[in-house]
């Protein structure tokens, strides 16, 4: 019972970060038509500045805390100054952002050389229910990412904003015949998807320790991730990472983790295949 | 096939309008052997169109005369760079004639390397009469397979979803062989046997460096053949307007999947040398950081022309060996700023400073007998 309950916290746990990194590649992807090869890079970037917080002896809170607010305006310029041009062809968007991404990885490798950085956890400890211990971090993490899911669906379907960024993005010209200024929109969402994959960055260092690579692996997962729950709305690429997150976790519990790594990306490009739509087709918040 | 060629030049042309379209019928026979233009290229209209196989002459006459003014480490180096280039040459075929992203080519590349080591470290097998088929039919085989599903079905796959399969194949490969105690794990198989022939052995060296430069001016020609012909001239279709294409009634997935299996065999070839010429291999070798290393030279030298993707192979290497020694760190963010700067300002790569939009899409097919402008 005890070791039941572990392994769902460990996979509910990952689950939870796969989630938060897709979070801003979902949104990217579905209301932008981009594929954003860089997303990796700034879940990176945000483990980087939380890293250099700690190291700078500010409290790591401070540094998870602005990470977002960092990526988020780094996602604007970008948007302003590169990403803009890509808007019309979605294979040189990849291609684009790969580009940008290598840029900023080798940046940060180059910063920090080879290494393993690790983050001390800013709450540190463990839960003690019973007799079962869980990581309060971990459990922190799981918190923080419902509040961001729970408030990305509320800043996208409930406000103003959200109402106009859907109507830029869904029908461009009438949007700018109404009076609102596309290209601040496409900034904004860009630099909101972008802010997103900072905090999850600043969020997991403390738990996968900091180094140049961690942003693809999270890559690759996010973006079957994306095509596994749909493109084209909010809930699908979350879904999506539920579903990937949870399989990742838990399949290393039952074969061996060689099989079981390989085995999701087979599993999910298959699903792809015969459901190109993913699992929550349409369009929609 | 052949009497559908100026249909689907039309298609090909439709953007540029009629001109292009009576130019390109014009130009048609002149192009398609350089050896035979020679003597018929009178005329304004194909003045500027003769750079091509010029470029091509200069980059065979380096590359020959390259060992004999090289030191030996740096011939070495050479030969490593043939390799990529035939590597990049598999890439371009898929990427710049078909327009199917392949972000996982590598996945070829890295298993026929695998399956060669595999070879001489088990069966101790290392005649290249048989190394080098077995490696091009392992590319082919897996390039069918993961092609086949990719691209084959009811329903047409989108091209997000093309590039994001190979990636994830290519990802995943990296994983299994990082993880699979057979094949070495993370350290994958040291010291292969040196590839044989009788009892002569092929090691580093101007021997070697021949023997690759001769593949790839074979394969070379092959795929020149190919991409002149009338498939190419359906595939070139495929890439500029799929939709139009299909309309046509040319099955276009089956296209896909020929030219992406014939893809991953010139892969497989390239690493089973590789994987002989370095004498190891290693999990990287089939991950995403070659996969991607293969769209850099692409991009580079220039998507669409055979040519550029050698060129690009051999600029990216040979900038990054000579840059290596004092600016090894920042090396690789210098290549993504190029890359940026080419994919924002020079989309169709470096050689589209020598060569025009016309020469670069070529022309093709046989001779068409119907009077040019008979065609709208």
């Amino acid at each position: 019972m005890a070791s039941a309950f572990v392994a769902a916290f460990e996979i509910l746990s990952f689950g939870a970060i796969i989630v938060l990194v897709v979070l801003g590649l979902g949104i990217i992807a579905s209301m932008m038509g981009i594929f954003n090869f860089a997303q990796g890079e700034f879940v990176l970037l945000g483990a980087y500045v939380t890293y250099l917080a700690y190291s700078h002896g500010v409290p790591i809170w401070v540094g998870m805390v602005a990470a977002p607010f960092v990526v988020g305006a780094l996602g604007f310029v970008l948007e302003a100054l590169i990403i803009r041009r890509f808007y019309a062809a979605p294979i040189v968007a990849m291609l684009g952002t790969y580009a940008l991404g290598l840029i900023i990885r080798e940046a940060v490798r180059g910063l920090i050389g080879g290494f393993y950085l690790t983050v001390p956890e800013p709450i540190g400890g463990s839960i003690d229910i019973g007799t079962m211990h869980i990581s309060a971090w971990r459990f922190t993490i799981i918190v923080i990412t419902l509040l961001v899911m729970a408030g990305c669906y509320l800043l996208l379907s409930r406000t103003n904003f959200g109402l106009r960024m859907r109507a830029t993005l869904e029908n461009p010209s009438l949007a700018r015949a109404s009076g609102i200024s596309t290209p601040l929109m496409y900034g904004a969402t860009f630099a909101f998807g972008s802010a997103l994959a900072g905090l999850a960055g600043a969020l997991i260092v403390p738990v996968f320790s900091l180094y140049a690579d961690l942003g693809i692996r999270f890559l690759i997962q996010g973006f079957v991730a994306v095509m596994v729950g749909g493109v084209g709305s909010f809930i699908g690429p979350v879904a999506g990472a539920g579903v990937i997150g949870t399989l990742s976790a838990a399949l290393p519990w039952v074969m061996a983790p060689v099989v079981a790594d390989v085995l999701v990306f087979v599993l999910a490009i298959v699903f792809i295949k015969f459901r190109p739509q993913g699992l929550i087709a349409g369009k929609g918040v | 096939m052949p009497k559908s060629i100026s249909v689907v030049k039309q298609a090909l042309d439709a953007n540029d309008g009629g001109e292009a379209d009576i130019a390109m019928a014009e130009r048609g026979p002149a192009n398609r052997a350089e050896g035979k233009s020679k003597g018929q290229a009178t005329g304004h209209a194909r003045a500027g169109r003769k750079i091509l196989p010029i470029v091509e002459g200069l980059v065979l006459l380096a590359a020959l005369v390259a060992p004999l003014v090289l030191q030996d480490y740096l011939t070495v180096f050479a030969t490593r760079v043939i390799i990529l280039a035939l590597f990049a040459l598999s890439f371009d075929l898929v990427w710049g004639y078909a327009g199917i992203m392949s972000f996982g080519q590598a996945l070829f590349f890295g298993s026929a390397g695998y399956g060669v080591a595999l070879l001489a470290r088990d069966v101790n097998v290392t005649n290249i009469f048989l190394v080098l088929p077995a490696g091009t039919l392992i590319g082919l085989a897996f390039a069918l397979l993961l092609g086949g599903f990719l691209l084959l079905g009811r329903h047409p796959s989108s091209v997000i979803f093309v590039s994001l399969g190979t990636l994830t194949g290519s990802y995943a490969a990296d994983r299994l062989a990082r993880g699979w105690y057979y094949l070495g794990g993370q350290n994958g198989i040291p010291s292969i046997a040196p590839m044989s022939l009788g009892s002569y052995e092929f090691s580093e060296g101007p021997a070697y460096y021949y023997l690759v430069l001769g593949i790839l001016v074979v394969v070379y020609l092959l795929c020149r053949f190919l991409v002149r012909s009338q498939f190419g001239l359906a595939l070139a279709g495929l890439r500029e307007n799929e939709q139009r294409i299909a309309f046509f009634g040319y099955k276009t997935q089956h296209l896909k999947a020929i030219i992406f299996t014939i893809g991953g065999a010139i892969a497989g070839l390239s690493g089973s040398l590789y994987a002989f010429h370095e004498g190891f291999v290693w999990p990287n070798m089939v991950g995403v950081v070659v996969s991607t290393q293969v769209v850099l030279y692409v991009l580079f030298g220039g998507s669409g022309t055979l040519i550029g993707a050698v060129i690009g192979a051999v600029i990216v290497e040979g900038v990054s060996f000579w840059l290596s020694d004092n600016y090894r760190d920042i090396w690789p963010i210098i290549l993504g700023v190029l890359l940026l700067l080419v994919i924002l300002f020079r989309p169709l790569g470096l050689i589209s400073f020598v060569l025009g939009e016309r020469e670069r899409v070529g022309s093709f097919g046989a001779k068409i007998k119907e009077k040019p402008n008979a065609a709208p």
